[in-house]
């Protein structure tokens, strides 16, 4: 889908302007890591993004270095896609503009909701890719994402996904919502209650990662129930010295913006944390788990 | 208890005994259901269908706009309390206050701290401010109270519970005070 063709209004314009110049001076050229493997799923990932300020930008712009390094074709989104207000001038300071690159490159966005977003607005907001729904699934290759809306998971929602879970025939299973069900912040932690109703439910049906915002920082986690959790929060807010330290922390960066580069290769998935100043601060590739592969092909 | 519950229940999740047939309670989240059904029929009738969706921002201003107001006018004179009836209200308090007091409780009390909770005041027919977050409703609860058609959703604001137009982010009614004091 084609983003307008518009005149830049003058506020987001001098962002745009200011970020130019600073990225300037701090963007580093992409280093390639990603295993970049032909026929590959390779996407983007965004958390709590919508600031329109200019780290955003900063981000956006190392975004768009790096597909035109990588070439990756969509990105999702992991709520808080549009702080504040949600006037017309919010969706192009805090969406449109920054990420113009990207979408002018053809790159789409799979939006899900965060607290700070609107529903009905943002899912009726066709860049966004929500097709007028609170959540939704979309395939890509051998990958199936389920975009989930975890500020209202009710029995509509948990049973749609167990039954679109169930039937589901992609090797790869990856969900994707705003509150992480597992992480180390201070400033919010875990939601218990979700974990409660929709951890069983990923686990009998052989989810095999789960991306999360919501917490102002990045942390990946060892892996629960053969589950992989991410939690990328960081695209556009940011917290400090954000995480208690625990036993199911593998990684955690709290020290600048992030975002993803995730790619799914056959029984592979690879995953690389780029920073705002352009450094990679975490990198890897996760198997397949066992346990999912037995789950998946029990629901068959 | 509908159908979508059922799957759910499969799992060997936390949720309320339906309310026997016939019994007070079902009497109550009938009259409820009845009167979320004459409000949506309002709606249907002054106001149409739900704005769709589109790529231009200024579009979907619009057409919220346009449809809340039209709701608004046509329920100039709702006061709260007239789809939560006081009996239908002490039903939903009770429902919550038993979620809270069972096994999830705590994980329930944990997500509304962590959530961001806001405190402001509500009134019938108001927009949910776009700069103030959206509470998540914590699932078990949800799990246990009547469901609601899909334009519309329960949200926790403070103590008191409110029944939201998502589509046109209006405040439909609310329970005050729906949430127990004690270990908020």
């Amino acid at each position: 889908m084609s983003i307008r063709s518009k005149t830049v209004p003058l506020a987001a314009g001098l962002i745009a302007l200011s970020v130019s110049l600073a990225g300037a001076q701090t963007q580093s050229r992409p280093g390639l890591r990603i295993p970049l493997q032909k026929d590959s799923v390779r996407f983007a990932v965004i958390g709590d993004s919508g600031t329109g300020e200019k780290e955003q930008y900063q981000i956006a712009k190392q975004m768009e270095a790096y597909r035109q390094a990588m070439n990756f074709d969509f990105v999702i989104m992991l709520g808080d896609n549009i702080y504040g207000e949600h006037e017309p001038r919010d969706f192009e300071k805090k969406f449109e503009v920054p990420y113009k690159p990207l979408l002018d490159a053809g790159v789409k966005f799979y939006a899900s909701l965060g607290n700070h977003d609107d529903p009905k607005l943002e899912a009726s907001y066709k860049p966004f890719n929500m097709n007028g729904e609170r959540y939704y699934t979309f395939k890509k290759g051998d990958v199936q994402f389920f975009a989930l809306d975890s500020n209202y998971m009710d029995a509509k929602q948990l049973s749609w996904l167990e039954q679109n879970l169930k039937s589901s025939k992609a090797r790869w299973k990856i969900c994707f919502f705003h509150h992480p069900l597992y992480n180390d912040g201070k400033m919010h932690g875990p939601d218990l209650d979700l974990r409660n109703q929709l951890s069983p439910l990923l686990k009998l049906y052989g989810v095999n990662v789960v991306f999360s915002g919501h917490e102002h920082a990045y942390e990946r986690l060892k892996p629960v129930d053969n589950i992989y959790y991410f939690v990328q929060g960081d695209s556009g807010k940011l917290v400090h010295h954000d995480f208690h330290r625990s036993d199911l922390m593998e990684k955690s960066f709290d020290r600048d913006r992030t975002f993803m580069i995730v790619e799914v290769a056959g029984e592979n998935l690879s995953f690389q944390t780029i920073a705002a100043g352009g450094d990679t601060v975490d990198t890897g590739t996760l198997p397949r788990p066992a346990a999912s592969v037995k789950a998946a092909a029990a629901n068959k | 208890m509908p159908a979508v519950v059922m799957l759910v229940v499969g799992l060997g999740l936390s949720l309320a005994q339906a309310p026997a047939p016939g019994s007070v309670d079902a009497k109550l989240i009938s009259e409820f259901k009845e009167r979320v059904n004459q409000y949506l029929q309002l709606r249907e009738k002054v106001a149409g269908s739900a704005p769709s969706s589109t790529d231009v921002p200024e579009k979907l201003a619009e057409s919220r706009n346009e449809f809340s107001n039209k709701i608004r006018a046509a329920r100039g004179s709702a006061k709260q309390g007239e789809i939560f009836r006081p009996e239908v209200a002490q039903y939903f308090q009770r429902e919550i206050s038993a979620t809270l007091n069972g096994r999830y409780g705590n994980d329930i009390r944990a997500t509304l701290r962590h959530a961001e909770p806001v405190k402001m005041k509500v009134q019938i027919n108001q927009s949910y401010p776009e700069n103030v977050p959206l509470q998540s409703t914590p699932p078990t609860l949800l799990l246990n109270l009547p469901e609601l058609p899909k334009s519309l959703e329960y949200r926790i604001l403070g103590r008191d519970l409110v029944l939201r137009d998502s589509d046109a982010n209006i405040v439909v009614d609310y329970v005050p005070n729906a949430l127990p004091g004690s270990k908020q």
